[in-house]
């Protein structure tokens, strides 16, 4: 191993690469410690935290570590595909992309882990008893992970610091780099298993509440593999925003055209990947949802009807403006092409339908009013904004929300180039028609919605609209890409031609992403209330209950304003890093 | 000059943020409701995006956009699982409706399902506007707090007509109140209409055991809803009493010898109300609860035993629907006091069989003593004697026996003095009267008399011997699919995304 270091990084990065080693080595024994370590808890509970308290400082470094690792996790999986796709068109540029965006895995890889170490220590500190339950329970696991860890960092070193010396042997590369995504991605599921087991515990004795399973009926909980994969896509749309909002900044501060047009494409390249990830991902948490109703119903009410039923409003403000964003930056692209007025008409046609379908989903079932008012609505629920709060309203206007968006970026992908095939009418009378039909099918079978028993309408006509909506963006796409195979270009793209704001909705993006995930860490977290794992261990310390969200989303801001002073920081110091070898190989 | 008023802007603005954050008092010149720090950040974040350029802009930019959310989401109603600091609460009725009302509120979440409004639309529970006053008339027998203390600690012992087995023990997780907060939360419903009675009590169940808030269910439901509805409408024929909207009852359908159609309840939206452990044990245990109309009520009054569905009660008659062998249906009410006495043979578990009435005479008393059962245990029954309490020893009490005799055909019946291998000696009006063991043809004894209404589900016990693991999988894979129209919002809150019942603000 230590050959093949020497062999592929140069001498500095070797150093580099050592220092940061050493850390992550020291932070692998950090996690594993409390599993040697369960006889000296004795009967000490809890230890407070100075001035911030126990839980705000395992929430603040639990998110960080999170969000860091997210982003670590996210973005190796598309710099595969984008390398990948390198090596087919044989196109350097793509290579060079997926290059930079390892570049800024590596740079918070270092951060991410140093941040486990904090949590570790602060949850072995404050919460020594949860720990030695935890460990007691998971400590194979834990043996596992750190296995892994290490897979996962001499990969990545590999992959990284490997790129320029393995360019005449892309396939054993881009091996490296599933191999890394792999180990990623074990990673996180057997992280995801310890938290998911506070919430829904199994294995338990129901007489004496001991844990009596196996550690794998531990892990494999009842939701587990549902946040596995609520993550898993999480993780790819977190770090395309990240990744654009990287690019945004650089965009902004680029003093070169070349620079500008760089950042630019970068930019578009992980606003897309966002948006690939972000589409799918409502119908992940849908799993997740439903999971959590069926193991526990009480449960459910409160997510979804009681203590955090406005969270969920907020999350809603919060999609709608992803969605927003990402198709304003779509429009805004549209200037950077030739020929681009035959499409912007439709634009404000197309914001007009995000903007009242976005209001709708934000509608809340039921509105806190006076009994002045309930008289005057004529009842609880007012007879015609009331209806939007249903579930049937709302997964109605989520499908017209991504055909809207699909069709945003469908105009855009033909920006520039004029079909050659002799059916291009006929095609584009396809593609409105299966269009048409599909929103006249969607809203229809929403109105459909209200008037059926809920079993059908969840288990027939949600689904129904689903395959839709799937059926659209796949059909078209197919039509789309082989009536524009070899169209003609009639217009170039002037990357680096984008306006300052549109650099600032990837950075809005960014920040809502990051936000979006605190506020569901928070949720997820939060439902088990006064339970260090649900219904076996009570958590008797003085933070034995659900913060309020007013408090919650203040902390959230804290873990907001740290978490991209970290991020900036680090793209700050890989700046000057970049400027020091310009200078060297200037001179 | 301009490079001051930038840095000064920026100053005031990361100082505006951390006290808003930080929910610093109000800035000196003026009130919080005047001047929040809110708009103080806001308006310097606004200042700084017009005066800086790249970094420092895109700073303000940014923390503008964090501010946003957090504010957004701090003037949403929201509610409170704080818990309260209950160590000196004064034992004075004030002072508990007050804490009480906020956890009922707050910590309890009592509003997600309740609605303290009759004009409100029916909610997943009961109204409970009203409730001190009705509580005592809810179960015969039971006084207001009792009712309180059963609801709060094994909700499902009476279910409200109407309403589904939706409450979940307050004691166990999530909610997790404490036998104290439990307390409050009872005044302050007792003084919804009622007098607030402040008497310790002891919880009916053992709260303190480590694992009695867990709800262990299945890891993952294996069984598939199409061949469940094929056990249901084939199998085991629940479709022949149970009625499903979109599910036809077969007009073929043939019963097994024995099988009765009886009204059933409706199973629609059995998913949406009630959960799977319910469920379940509706199917193995169809006695462990029984919805409220559809029971099935055996009484003794004017010498004959009387059979029917009890459609309803209250503590001083009962309403039962009446089966003629013709086939058409009558109500007849019956009045408790019309019940006759049935001889108890063993003095246990008389709540659970139905007694609600006993009449039993101690060993050192001569008259016997009569009154509504109010509580038992293992050694000791206490009856409400007129406006007293009177504990009685279950061991300590004259046991009557009849006594039938080959000689004679008129039994005999008096206290037991004693028994032996030889012979039986019995105090018949103040007399002792021996009778040789080689006589008595039957002999019963009974140590009390109590009257009793026994409710029974007229649905077959055997499904467990009836159906295979398999089937009972997909029979319950199928049931778990009920969520029913009426049912919108509760089935709603399982797909993930609907804010189905926001809770007022405090």
């Amino acid at each position: 191993m230590m050959s093949l270091t020497r062999r592929f990084l140069p001498a500095n990065s070797r150093k580099r690469s050592y220092a940061v080693l050493v850390l992550l080595i020291a932070y692998a024994l950090l996690l594993v410690l409390p599993a040697f370590a369960q006889q000296d808890v004795g009967d000490t509970e809890y230890r407070p935290f100075p001035k911030i308290g126990s839980r705000n400082a395992a929430w603040i470094a639990a998110q960080l570590h999170l969000l860091f690792g997210s982003f670590i996790l996210g973005v190796p999986m598309f710099a595969v595909v984008i390398e990948f796709v390198g090596m087919r068109t044989k196109d350097l540029r793509y290579d060079r992309m997926a290059q930079e965006f390892i570049k800024l895995c590596m740079a918070a890889f270092s951060t991410t882990a140093l941040l486990g170490g904090v949590l570790v220590f602060v949850l072995m500190w404050c919460y020594p008893k949860v720990m030695n339950k935890m460990t007691g329970i998971f400590g194979p696991t834990m043996i596992f992970y750190v296995f892994l860890f290490f897979g996962e960092t001499f990969t990545l070193y590999l992959y990284s610091y490997a790129w320029d010396k393995m360019q005449n042997r892309k396939g054993w590369h881009l091996f490296l780099g599933v191999l890394l995504n792999i180990f990623g991605t074990a990673i996180m599921f057997v992280s995801n298993s310890w938290l998911t087991y506070q919430t829904s515990p199994s294995g338990i004795d129901e007489e004496t509440g001991n844990f009596i399973g196996t550690t794998w009926e531990a892990v494999n909980n009842f939701t587990w593999m549902p946040i596995n994969i609520h993550r898993f896509i999480g993780n790819i749309a977190f770090g395309g925003s990240i990744v654009a909002a990287y690019a945004a900044f650089r965009f902004l501060v680029a003093t070169s055209r070349e620079d500008r047009e760089h950042y630019d494409w970068m930019g578009y390249t992980g606003n897309f990947i966002a948006l690939c990830g972000l589409i799918p991902l409502p119908f992940a948490g849908y799993w997740l949802g439903r999971e959590i109703y069926q193991f526990n119903q009480t449960m459910g009410i409160n997510m979804m009807g009681s203590l955090f039923s406005w969270l969920f409003i907020i999350q809603a403000v919060m999609i709608g403006v992803l969605f927003i964003g990402a198709n304003y930056y779509l429009w805004s692209g549209m200037g950077r092409i030739e020929g681009a007025e035959k499409y912007a008409r439709y634009r404000p046609y197309m914001a007009a339908i995000i903007a009242v379908c976005v209001a709708i989903w934000m509608t809340p079932r039921s509105l806190i009013a006076t009994p002045q008012e309930v008289a005057a609505m004529g009842g609880r629920y007012h007879p015609l904004v009331g209806l939007f709060g249903l579930m049937t309203a709302k997964n109605t206007v989520v499908n017209l929300i991504i055909l809207t968006t699909f069709l945003s970026f469908l105009f855009y992908r033909r920006l520039g180039k004029t079909p050659i095939v002799g059916w291009a009418k006929i095609g584009n009378i396809a593609i409105a028609i299966i269009f048409g039909f599909a929103v006249i099918a969607i809203v229809s079978i929403g109105v459909a919605g209200f008037r059926v028993v809920t079993d059908f309408r969840i288990n027939t006509l949600t689904p129904i609209q689903v395959f839709i909506a799937l059926f659209v963006m796949i059909s078209v796409t197919i039509i789309d890409l082989i009536m524009y195979r070899r169209a003609m270009v009639s217009g170039t793209i002037n990357w680096g031609k984008m306006t300052d704001r549109s650099q600032y909705v990837l950075i809005l993006l960014a920040i809502t992403f990051t936000s979006l995930m605190g506020l569901m860490g928070y949720a997820r977290s939060g439902l088990r209330e006064n339970w260090h794992i649900f219904g076996v261990m009570p958590d008797t310390s003085p933070d034995s209950f659900t913060p309020r969200l007013s408090d919650a989303v203040n902390i959230i801001a804290v873990i907001m304003v740290i978490f991209f002073a970290l991020v900036g920081f680090i793209f700050w110091i890989g700046l000057l890093g970049e400027k020091k070898e310009g200078n060297r190989s200037t001179h | 000059m301009k490079t001051l008023i930038r840095i000064i802007c920026l100053v005031l603005m990361i100082v505006s943020f951390i006290a808003y954050i930080a929910r610093a008092s109000a800035f000196p010149i003026a009130s919080a409701n005047l001047l929040p720090w809110s708009l103080w950040f806001f308006l310097f974040a606004f200042a700084n995006i017009l005066l800086w350029q790249r970094v420092m802009k895109l700073l303000s930019f940014s923390l503008l956009v964090i501010w946003f959310y957090a504010f957004t989401a701090s003037i949403v109603p929201e509610t409170s699982t704080a818990k309260l600091d209950l160590s000196s609460i004064e034992r004075t009725p004030d002072a508990f409706v007050e804490a009480g009302e906020a956890i009922f509120k707050g910590k309890g979440k009592c509003l997600t399902c309740h609605t303290l409004d009759p004009s409100a639309p029916k909610g997943r529970c009961p109204d409970l506007t009203g409730i001190g006053t009705r509580a005592a008339t809810r179960k015969p027998g039971m006084t207001a707090k009792e009712y309180f203390i059963e609801s709060a600690y094994e909700p499902e012992k009476f279910l409200v007509p109407g309403y589904g087995k939706i409450m979940p023990p307050v004691w166990k997780a999530p909610i997790s109140l404490s036998n104290l907060e439990i307390e409050t939360v009872i005044a302050f419903l007792q003084s919804q209409g009622g007098e607030v009675d402040l008497t310790p009590f002891e919880p009916p169940v053992d709260t303190g055991s480590a694992a009695v808030g867990v709800e262990v269910l299945p890891p993952i439901l294996t069984g598939d809803p199409d061949r469940g509805k094929n056990v249901f409408v084939n199998g085991a024929k629940c479709v022949a009493c149970h009625n499903v909207a979109g599910l036809e009852k077969p007009i073929d359908q043939t019963l097994d010898e024995g099988v009765e159609v009886v009204a059933a309840p409706e199973l629609t939206d059995i998913a949406a109300l009630n959960s799977l452990r319910y469920i379940e044990e509706s199917i193995l245990k169809p006695n462990a609860e029984i919805v409220s109309g559809y029971g099935s009520a055996s009484v003794r009054v004017g010498g004959a035993a009387v059979q029917g569905t009890l459609v309803s009660q209250d503590s001083e008659q009962m309403v039962l629907r009446i089966k003629a062998p013709d086939g058409s249906e009558t109500e007849r009410t019956i009045l408790f006091s019309e019940l006759e006495p049935e001889p108890i043979e063993e003095l246990v578990n008389l709540k659970e069989k139905g007694y609600f009435w006993v009449q039993a005479t101690p060993a050192d008393a001569t008259a016997p003593i009569s009154g509504e059962l109010v509580e038992e245990d293992e050694e000791s029954i206490t009856l409400k004697v007129g406006d007293e309490t009177q504990t009685i020893s279950k061991s300590d009490v004259k046991v009557q026996v009849t006594v039938t005799t080959f000689d004679d055909d008129e039994p005999i019946v008096g206290e037991l003095v004693s028994e032996t291998d030889d012979e039986v000696i019995l105090n018949v009006d103040g007399a002792e009267r021996t009778i040789d063991q080689f006589d008595v043809d039957t002999m019963e004894s009974s140590r009390a008399f109590g009257k009793r209404l026994a409710v029974t589900s007229p649905m077959p016990s055997n499904f467990p011997q009836l159906l295979s693991v398999a089937d009972m999988n997909d029979l319950l894979a199928f049931l778990t699919t009920l969520t029913g129209e009426a049912a919108g919002e509760t089935a709603a809150a399982a797909e993930g995304a609907e804010a189905a019942e926001p809770v007022p603000a405090e």
